[in-house]
Formats: C-alpha cells, sequence, structure tokens
C-alpha cells in the first residue's frame, strides 16, 4: 500500500494526471487505446482466419503478426503503468481493474497457444483447421471481447 | 450552433437516451471501442498488403476481411450517433470532433478512389505482385486517416468537459 501511495504521489504520476499538455493524460490514455487496436485487431483477424474467414489468405502471411501484437502490448503495458500511477491506490482497489488483467493474461496465453498450434507446427497445414485451434479462437475473441469491456468499465465502477 | 443543439436536445429521442439507465452510455462505449478494433484489424490487414507487406497473399483474397471493417464501421456509426444526440452539446461545437469527421472523410474519399479507379487493375494483381505506387498512396491514407479518427476520437473529453463519460 506504502509503495502505491508513494507511486501515486511521485512527480511522474503528478505530471501525468495534471499537466495541461495534451501530450500527458489525454496522449497518454489515447496511445493506450492505439495499442488496444493493434493488439485486439491482429488477434481478431487471426482468429477470424483460423475460423475460416479468407481460408485463401495463405497462413504464412500472418507470420509476423506477433510483431504487431508484442509492439502493441508493450505499448499499452508502458502506457498502462503512467495511467495506473495517477490513481494507484483506486485502481489497486478496483475489482474491474484485476478482471481487466486476468481476461488480457489468459488472452495472451491462448494467443501464444495458437500460435505453436497454428503457425510453429513443421507439418504441412491442413486445409480446413484442427477443432482445437477453431476452439481456441472463440475463446481468443471472447477474452479480447471481455477485456475491452473490462477496461472501458475502470471508468464506472467502483 | 446553440440553436441547433437545443433542438437535438430537445427531441423526445435525446431525452430518453439521456434518462436512460446508467448503462446505456459505457454499454455504447464498449461497442464503440469493439467497433474500432475490428475496423482497425480487418482494414489494417487489407491496408497492409496494399502497402506491400505479406507478399504473397492476393489482393482478392485479403478482401475478404472488409466486410468486418464495415460491420465495425457500421456498430460505431450507430453508438456514435447515440453519444451525439444524447449529449450534442459536447460534440457540435469541439473541434476534435471537426478533425474526427475530417478524417472520417478522407477514409471514405480513398475508398471511392480505390473502388472507382484502383481496383479493378489492383485486384487482378498476381499474389506475389509488388504494389505499385497508387496501391502504397492509397494503404498509407487508409491507414494513416483510420488511426486519425481514432486519436481525435479518443482526445474529445479533453477538448471539451465531459461530464457523462469517464475516462
Amino acid at each position: 500500500m506504502e509503495l502505491l501511495t508513494r507511486l501515486q504521489e511521485s512527480d511522474f504520476a503528478a505530471w501525468v494526471a495534471s499537466s495541461p499538455s495534451l501530450l500527458a493524460y489525454p496522449s497518454i490514455l489515447t496511445l493506450h487505446t492505439v495499442g488496444m487496436a493493434i493488439v485486439v485487431g491482429t488477434c481478431v483477424v487471426m482468429d477470424l482466419r483460423i475460423l475460416g474467414v479468407a481460408a485463401d489468405v495463405p497462413l504464412g502471411a500472418l507470420r509476423r503478426a506477433p510483431r504487431l501484437v508484442w509492439s502493441g502490448f508493450l505499448i499499452n503495458a508502458a502506457t498502462g503503468f503512467a495511467l495506473f500511477t495517477t490513481d494507484a491506490e483506486h485502481k489497486a482497489m478496483q475489482t474491474v481493474f484485476y478482471v481487466k488483467l486476468s481476461l488480457i493474461f489468459l488472452a495472451l496465453v491462448v494467443y501464444a497457444r495458437i500460435r505453436k498450434l497454428v503457425f510453429l507446427t513443421p507439418a504441412p497445414v491442413p486445409s480446413s483447421m484442427s477443432v482445437e485451434a477453431k476452439a481456441l479462437a472463440v475463446v481468443s475473441l471472447l477474452l479480447w471481447t471481455g477485456a475491452t469491456i473490462a477496461g472501458r468499465l475502470m471508468a464506472y465502477l467502483l | 450552433m446553440d440553436a441547433f443543439i437545443e433542438a437535438i436536445r430537445a427531441t423526445q429521442i435525446s431525452e430518453s437516451f439521456r434518462n436512460q439507465v446508467e448503462w446505456l452510455w459505457p454499454l455504447c462505449e464498449s461497442l464503440h471501442f469493439l467497433g474500432l478494433s475490428l475496423l482497425i484489424g480487418a482494414a489494417g490487414f487489407f491496408d497492409l498488403r496494399l502497402l506491400g507487406f505479406m507478399r504473397g497473399v492476393s489482393l482478392r483474397s485479403a478482401q475478404r476481411f472488409v466486410p468486418f471493417a464495415i460491420a465495425g464501421l457500421l456498430v460505431n456509426t450507430v453508438t456514435g450517433v447515440i453519444f451525439f444526440v444524447s449529449q450534442p452539446q459536447q460534440y457540435a461545437t469541439n473541434p476534435s470532433m471537426w478533425f474526427k469527421l475530417l478524417f472520417l472523410v478522407v477514409a471514405g474519399v480513398n475508398v471511392l478512389v480505390f473502388e472507382t479507379t484502383y481496383r479493378r487493375r489492383l485486384l487482378a494483381l498476381p499474389a506475389d505482385a509488388e504494389m505499385p505506387l497508387s496501391a502504397k498512396v492509397i494503404g498509407a491514407i487508409s491507414l494513416v486517416s483510420w488511426f486519425a479518427v481514432l486519436y481525435f476520437g479518443r482526445m474529445l473529453p479533453y477538448l471539451v468537459p465531459n461530464p457523462r463519460s469517464g475516462v
């Protein structure tokens, strides 16, 4: 708890929270949304492909998708931390915050599993996806949807 | 502009949105965020191919994600209209809103130029084709304008105080 207080009272948190500059809180928050669009957008496209959309897009085309996912994730880990410092004591008490973090963690675990299953298997990729891959793609869509909603609700729930 | 804002606020639908249960605004915001991820993910895939990434994917195949971008855009149009109708004073005179609309128009005109002038020629290209300059310019304009729409949308509460929305 003391750590959270110190975080919230740091010069950095004060700058993020109360600098009149649009580069402070507003732009950090906006970057957090940009990162979300990159991570969730890329994962959704991959999930749709696994579920049979654009079946003629070769899977190899998505080989470099992890770079997008991880760069979006890094943007959001950094901007998310900066946003957290401005309201650390409160956010650390919010159930919905932990729900959001858990959903993101699970979504990334599912993403890594899908990647291993579909993209890193040496065997030639069959024309139709395995049941496991399709099930994971559905779970991935649900987890990212949940994480997005939980993130939005952080502004509304206590 | 004040008369315009008042006229919208006075409508029954605007009032019923405002008096709506507490969950209407957060629900629409959540849908708006999901819609933007779908739009940027699906349109972004096509744009990246136009820019020359993912050689081996034909534009014809990449195009199959486009209906999902349109679905995201529809969700965001409906939820966006709900935001505007319920609290027009937050948007009508907000410079961020004008920039957002400007980039929506840029994105729309860019789609029209693609559809009317370049679509047939570009879609006929083989899957491993290097993209011509025209394709790259259209892809770049699209990607930049969708992210600009997102940027100015997210900045809306910071150019006009927004009593209803959270942060």
